[in-house]
């Protein structure tokens, strides 16, 4: 007879964990043994991070061997990847054997590279903002839509420093908006996730919610 | 014991005893007694489309991972993406989901082999799902935007932890006139996707996902649940404005900052 112990014992390791975890948060005696067992998730973290960056490898290895018409990206990926690893192991080796300054050359790829593609693809969410605000109204026609594209409309024109969106009422209009319907209705957002939050993680807690395995 | 754990145990405390309540005395009844969501008849719908017309899921699960305050979005994204798999048990195509977090992205693996041995859909080679698409915002929005683009997927669901980045997520999917329904815990995302995705889910409705795809009867009593805290959190504020008015507030504060 076969009996697969995984998973109840994996469940029972997750549940025992979260309710320590939880009780951490609420009894001072156990705070260490909570900060004792984040301190440990925040290492598998690490090592899921290594397991998922060899997954993301293999994957687009096996995409480059594919007839895809997207096998150019992942070879600009496996490249990228591999170019950036060995750097990084080489400016590790200069940085503890040699005694140079810091990670020189990870320094220089993430702020000449990465910092600027970054910085460039926010520049574009403005437009791609924007762009989502105009076709409200031509995805759903409804009161809720109109009223948020016309809130939308005020806060930025009371937002602008340009003539004629100088108008002190726009101002005023903006201010009010931002200070008694927008932050009321964050506040019952936040209350309803609050609410959700707690219902999920209970639900987890108690095994009847297992968003893992079989 | 602090005056916050002390809440806290008791805000526990409630949740579970009126989750068991509700379970208990909805245990025999075959209807569902919750208001209709869009955006979760989309996605049954959705699943049914993707079966008689060979086509794909996409379900991307965000950048949140498990030890922040952005993991019950990713643990209900996470839900959501097992429900998924396993109502779309006879599609030719399982669904494929893509994450920004390498826990996320281990557990959704472990979730779709999971699913997929016991509804005999394994198809990993060919279908490599739960990968690891970038762990910074637009690498991932970027990354994202390939899957996106596939032909053969008819929808996308992004439930999970999303930021700003989800506007290229979101109109991407609009683009390619697939369906696209989106929820996440942040606020100025959720506005965002207000704006852009053809079926959102608003505040709470993220977490709300196995009540209405079919997860059990818990889900639906963790609802009542949370309905029956929110009317007293109602009765709370409002309770709170009348002794405002009538001046009672510094009487309150007094009474907490003696007792507790």
């Amino acid at each position: 007879m076969k009996i697969n112990l995984k998973s109840p014992v994996s469940s029972a390791v997750a549940i025992g964990i979260g309710i320590i975890v939880l009780a951490g948060y609420f009894i001072p005696s156990i705070k260490d043994i909570r900060f004792i067992l984040l301190r440990t998730g925040l290492v598998l973290s690490a090592v899921a991070l290594l397991v998922g960056i060899i997954n993301l490898l293999t994957v687009h290895f096996k995409k480059l061997g594919a007839d895809s018409e997207n096998s150019g990206y992942s070879l600009i990926l496996v490249i990228a990847l591999l170019v950036t690893l060995i750097i990084g192991i080489i400016d590790m080796f200069q940085t503890y054997l040699v005694g140079k300054p810091n990670f020189q050359i990870i320094s220089w790829i993430f702020t000449y590279i990465q910092l600027p593609i970054e910085t460039s693809l926010l520049a574009v969410t403005a437009v791609s903002l924007i762009y989502a605000a105009t076709s409200i109204l031509r995805k759903r026609m409804d009161l809720f839509s109109i009223v948020f594209f016309f809130v939308v409309l005020l806060v930025l024109l009371g937002s602008f420093s340009i003539p004629p969106a100088t108008l002190p009422f726009l101002h005023v209009i903006r201010d009010w908006i931002l200070r008694v319907p927008a932050l009321g209705g964050a506040r019952g957002l936040l209350l309803g996730i609050a609410l959700g939050t707690i219902t999920t993680g209970i639900r987890i807690l108690m095994g009847t919610d297992r968003p893992y395995g079989e | 014991m602090s005056a916050t754990g002390f809440t806290g145990i008791v805000v526990v405390v409630l949740f579970v005893g009126l989750m068991a309540f509700f379970s208990f005395i909805n245990k025999d009844q075959k209807t569902k007694n919750i208001r209709p969501i869009p955006a979760y008849d989309k996605i049954n719908q959705e699943i049914n489309v993707a079966v008689e017309d060979g086509t794909q899921l996409h379900i991307s699960l965000g950048r949140g991972g498990i030890t922040g305050p952005e993991s019950a979005a990713a643990l209900a994204g996470l839900g959501i993406l097992k429900q998924v798999i396993e109502k779309s048990s006879i599609c030719d195509h399982p669904p494929v989901a893509s994450t920004g977090n390498p826990v996320i992205s281990i557990l959704a693996q472990d979730t779709i082999k999971g699913s997929s041995k016991a509804i005999s859909i394994s198809d990993n080679i060919k279908n490599p799902s739960g990968e690891l698409i970038g762990i910074t915002p637009f690498s991932y929005a970027v990354g994202t935007l390939s899957i996106i683009r596939n032909d053969n997927v008819s929808a996308n669901i992004h439930t999970g932890w999303f930021g700003n980045e989800v506007t290229w997520i979101t109109t991407a999917g609009e683009r390619q006139s697939s369906s696209t329904i989106a929820g996440t815990s942040q606020l100025p995302a959720q506005a965002i996707i207000y704006a852009s995705a053809s079926d959102p889910l608003i505040g709470e409705e993220l977490f709300a996902g196995g009540a209405y795809l079919g997860a059990g009867g818990m889900h639906q009593a963790s609802i009542s649940a949370q309905d029956v805290v929110r009317w007293l959190i109602i009765f709370i504020i409002l309770a709170s404005v009348l002794m405002n008015i009538l001046g009672m507030n510094t009487f309150i504060e007094k009474i907490l900052a003696g007792s507790m």
